[in-house]
């Protein structure tokens, strides 16, 4: 059964702003690493931020382990989130907490507000946040402030704090784009072992068509706003590519 | 497009352009020089020159003998002062950690980006923190005195008005100016608003708004000592006695020691911003 | 093992880690600290014998002598035009007071700025020392001594004015310097200046338009004062105010606070266009 069903999806930023998507469709099943490429304002980091409606689609069903997740109020809201991990572009870690705290702030959604308080988290999370560290290979600076990491180490941060969640899909926008080719290879290496290892699919929007090629086994193109291509990553080639990125070679 | 080789598209300045640009500002310059003369020389005239009773006032030597009365140290005064500096103190310290507790809702409606109604709510929170700010502590301690009766308590309150303007001012200006970054990343993982709050918008201001009580409470240290005047307790109350009494060595002990709290205030200030920020 | 649950997954093969939260002694250390200011709190809530039961009454009965007493303020009152002779002379006052005390800002300023000050033994503490008296010692307290020394009456009020933004502009004019590009004052140095080129042609530009914020801010600041140092004797409104409440007349004393506040936010919204115009035309 595929774990996201996306129907006709539309949005736009504001109510009198243009349309930014203009009714995308696809499917990701349960052991896709999934990826969104496109030219700039394509509509690919709008499309991954209505997943969990960061950004409020305007039309459209997006049905998410059956359930159709557009009409949902607040407090299914943050249940699905809490099943949803996201790692982002420019990592938003909160800079003077800890590399712990940052880690264990991926289990809010399921911690009451006097536990939040005084940051009480449960030892079985916290033996949890230790084990993730140390997989993603930044155990001995879990005491250091987010803010003392490299740009690397940072993200591998925020894929720890995603997968704390225990996450049924995970969100990826731009996780590389800040960051140096070398290190980006091994974020994304990173990322493909530990989501294929939890079982967990991801959708990922991302810059560098090189990496959604040899990382990635399907591809969406988004051209401004409407889906060009939809396939697995062999049926890949240069003349689809030229029509998606059409825009950028005038 | 296609340019022409070599040409500018540059708008032409001429020389004559910039020194006709110097002198207006020049001109413009000399004329606000000339008003704010006008205005001292004419200020002068009202307040000093024809306001002074001279003749009252007599020669400079006897001027100076005026003030030297207040030379001279009242040494015996002092112990009767540890009390009176101590509720000094203490009024600083209530007042401003009141002022704090106020200023949460002040802050929350003078933000704009965490107000909750934004038409109603963020005028009144401006409001609120230019209305804390404009009245002078005197005043403020004058209302309350005549609201709740002599004593520390109105001390308190007038501190804690005077201080929530400030204190807010730079808390929503901090709130303002945050990074949203984390706060999406917060609320992606299921967290509710309270979460969001103090993961993602408290950790981000939490200095500056700390550096800002202090700063406050340094000021209000400045600001407890004279309240008394107007009988709001402390210091300022023994102030005003010895100068009823014409104890001009005694007024000098009193100074000396709001001096001294003050100095208090400045080391504790230096050293809590130390391990704070 | 299937991730479709909410528990997060344990793989099994990493060794177990120890985290503590505290670390000994710095935790000790913030806690002990954070403890001996609550006590201290809850102390001077005794020893100040704040009857905190009480307090709700007290607020509610703040609203009412509010309310009953102070509405409506007598505005007729305040439109006489004795008073707005005392308003124009409070204005006046605190126009001077600024001003006499930012001229001698300007050297003192640069004199109590560590790194501009012409001698670090003598001059700096010197100028620093007067710079810190001036600015601890309340406006108030100024002018009543300066009351007491001249009599009632403006010059009274000016001088105290005077002596409190020396101090007030002062402090944040030689932190301005000290914060400084030392490049152009070597380069000014180098072709030869003594101190003062030094200072009108490698710090003031500089300083230039920080000091321009520094006067609205103490323009700002010397009008508030200026509005109550009447109450003390030293010339304005605030006569006024004492006046009215020596008499308890409530109502008027009312219009005189109303007069107050808006006067000072004009002068603040005034303050706040000046300085939009600064930072534009920068």
């Amino acid at each position: 059964m595929a774990v996201l069903v996306v129907r006709d999806l539309k949005a736009r930023y504001s109510a009198k702003g243009p349309e930014v998507l203009k009714g995308i469709s696809f499917e990701v099943s349960e052991d896709d690493f999934f990826a969104i490429i496109g030219p700039s304002g394509a509509g690919k980091s709008t499309l991954v931020r209505c997943i969990n409606r960061l950004v409020e689609p305007t039309a459209g069903e997006i049905h998410f382990n059956g359930q159709e997740i557009t009409k949902l109020g607040r407090k299914q809201l943050r249940v699905l989130r809490r099943d949803i991990g996201m790692i982002f572009q420019e990592f938003n870690l909160v800079n003077r907490m800890s590399v712990m705290d940052n880690v264990l702030s991926g289990r809010l959604g399921y911690t009451g507000n006097l536990r939040t308080l005084f940051r009480a988290f449960p030892r079985r999370d916290i033996d949890h946040a230790l084990q993730l560290l140390d997989r993603v290979g930044i155990a001995d600076q879990v005491d250091k402030r987010a803010d003392e990491l490299s740009g690397g180490q940072r993200q591998r941060v925020g894929i720890a704090r995603a997968l704390m969640q225990g996450p049924k899909l995970l969100l990826l926008d731009e996780p590389t784009s800040s960051l140096d080719p070398k290190i980006s290879r091994e974020i994304m290496r990173l990322i493909k072992e530990m989501a294929s290892e939890f079982k967990v699919p991801c959708l990922c929007n991302i810059h560098n068509v090189q990496l959604a090629m040899e990382f990635c086994n399907k591809i969406i193109g988004l051209q401004d706003g409407i889906k060009m291509f939809d396939g697995p990553t062999e049926s890949m080639n240069e003349d689809k590519l030229n029509k998606i990125y059409a825009m950028e070679v005038l | 497009m296609n340019r022409p080789q070599g040409q500018s598209h540059r708008p032409e300045i001429t020389y004559e352009q910039i020194l006709q640009l110097r002198h207006r500002n020049w001109l413009v310059r000399s004329v606000i020089y000339v008003l704010m003369t006008a205005m001292m020389l004419w200020s002068v005239q009202v307040t000093i020159i024809s306001d002074t009773d001279w003749e009252r006032m007599g020669s400079i030597g006897k001027v100076m003998s005026s003030a030297a009365r207040f030379v001279g140290i009242d040494w015996a005064l002092f112990p009767n002062l540890i009390e009176p500096a101590i509720e000094t103190f203490m009024i600083a310290c209530l007042g401003t950690l009141l002022g704090v507790l106020i200023c949460i809702p002040a802050t929350w409606f003078g933000a704009h980006n965490i107000t909750p109604f934004k038409p109603v709510t963020y005028p009144i929170g401006r409001l609120l923190m230019t209305l804390s700010r404009s009245i002078h502590e005197i005043v403020w301690a004058l209302f309350f005195v005549a609201a709740v009766g002599l004593g520390a308590l109105p001390g308190i309150f007038a501190i804690a008005m005077r201080s929530v303007g400030f204190i807010a001012k730079m808390s929503a200006e901090a709130i303002e100016d945050i990074d949203v970054g984390p706060i999406e990343a917060i609320r992606a993982t299921g967290a509710n608003g309270f979460q969001v709050v103090l993961y993602g918008i408290v950790p981000q201001v939490l200095p500056q708004v700390l550096s800002v009580i202090i700063f406050e409470w340094e000021i209000n240290i400045r600001r407890s000592a004279i309240l008394g005047f107007v009988g709001a307790g402390g210091l300022g109350l023994v102030f005003f006695r010895q100068m009823n009494t014409f104890n001009y060595h005694g007024v000098t002990s009193v100074i000396i020691a709001i001096l001294g709290i003050i100095l208090v205030g400045e080391v504790v200030s230096y050293f809590t911003r130390k391990s704070v920020i | 093992m299937t991730s479709q649950s909410t528990e997060p997954a344990i793989v099994e093969t990493m060794p177990q880690r120890e985290w503590s939260r505290f670390r000994y002694p710095q935790s000790v250390i913030r806690y002990g600290v954070c403890l001996s200011v609550f006590v201290f709190l809850v102390f001077s809530i005794e020893y100040l014998e704040i009857p905190l039961e009480r307090l709700l009454g007290i607020l509610g009965r703040l609203g009412l002598t509010l309310a009953n007493r102070y509405y409506p303020p007598d505005i007729e009152y305040i439109m006489d035009a004795d008073y707005m002779e005392y308003v124009v002379e409070t204005i006046q006052m605190a126009y001077l007071g600024a001003l006499f005390g930012l001229l001698a800002t300007i050297p003192l300023g640069w004199f109590a700025s560590f790194n501009m000050t012409p001698s670090r033994h003598f001059v700096y503490p010197v100028a620093r020392l007067i710079t810190m008296v001036c600015r601890a010692v309340h406006e108030m307290i100024w002018a009543i001594l300066f009351v007491t020394i001249l009599g009632f009456g403006m010059l009274a009020g000016v001088l105290a004015l005077t002596f409190f933004c020396t101090g007030f502009a002062g402090k944040l004019f030689a932190e301005e310097i000290e914060a400084i590009d030392m490049g152009p004052v070597e380069a000014i140095r180098a072709t030869g200046g003594n101190l003062f080129q030094v200072m009108v042609f490698g710090v003031f530009p500089q300083v230039r338009v920080a000091f321009t914020g520094i006067a609205i801010y103490t323009w700002d600041v010397a009008f508030r004062a200026a509005t109550v140092v009447g109450f003390f004797g030293a010339g304005g409104m605030g006569w006024y105010l004492q006046r009215n409440i020596m008499q308890i007349e409530t109502h008027r004393t009312a219009a005189i606070l109303v007069s107050i506040i808006v006067l000072v936010l004009i002068s603040e919204a005034v303050s706040a266009w000046a300085r939009d115009r600064i930072s534009k035309s920068k």
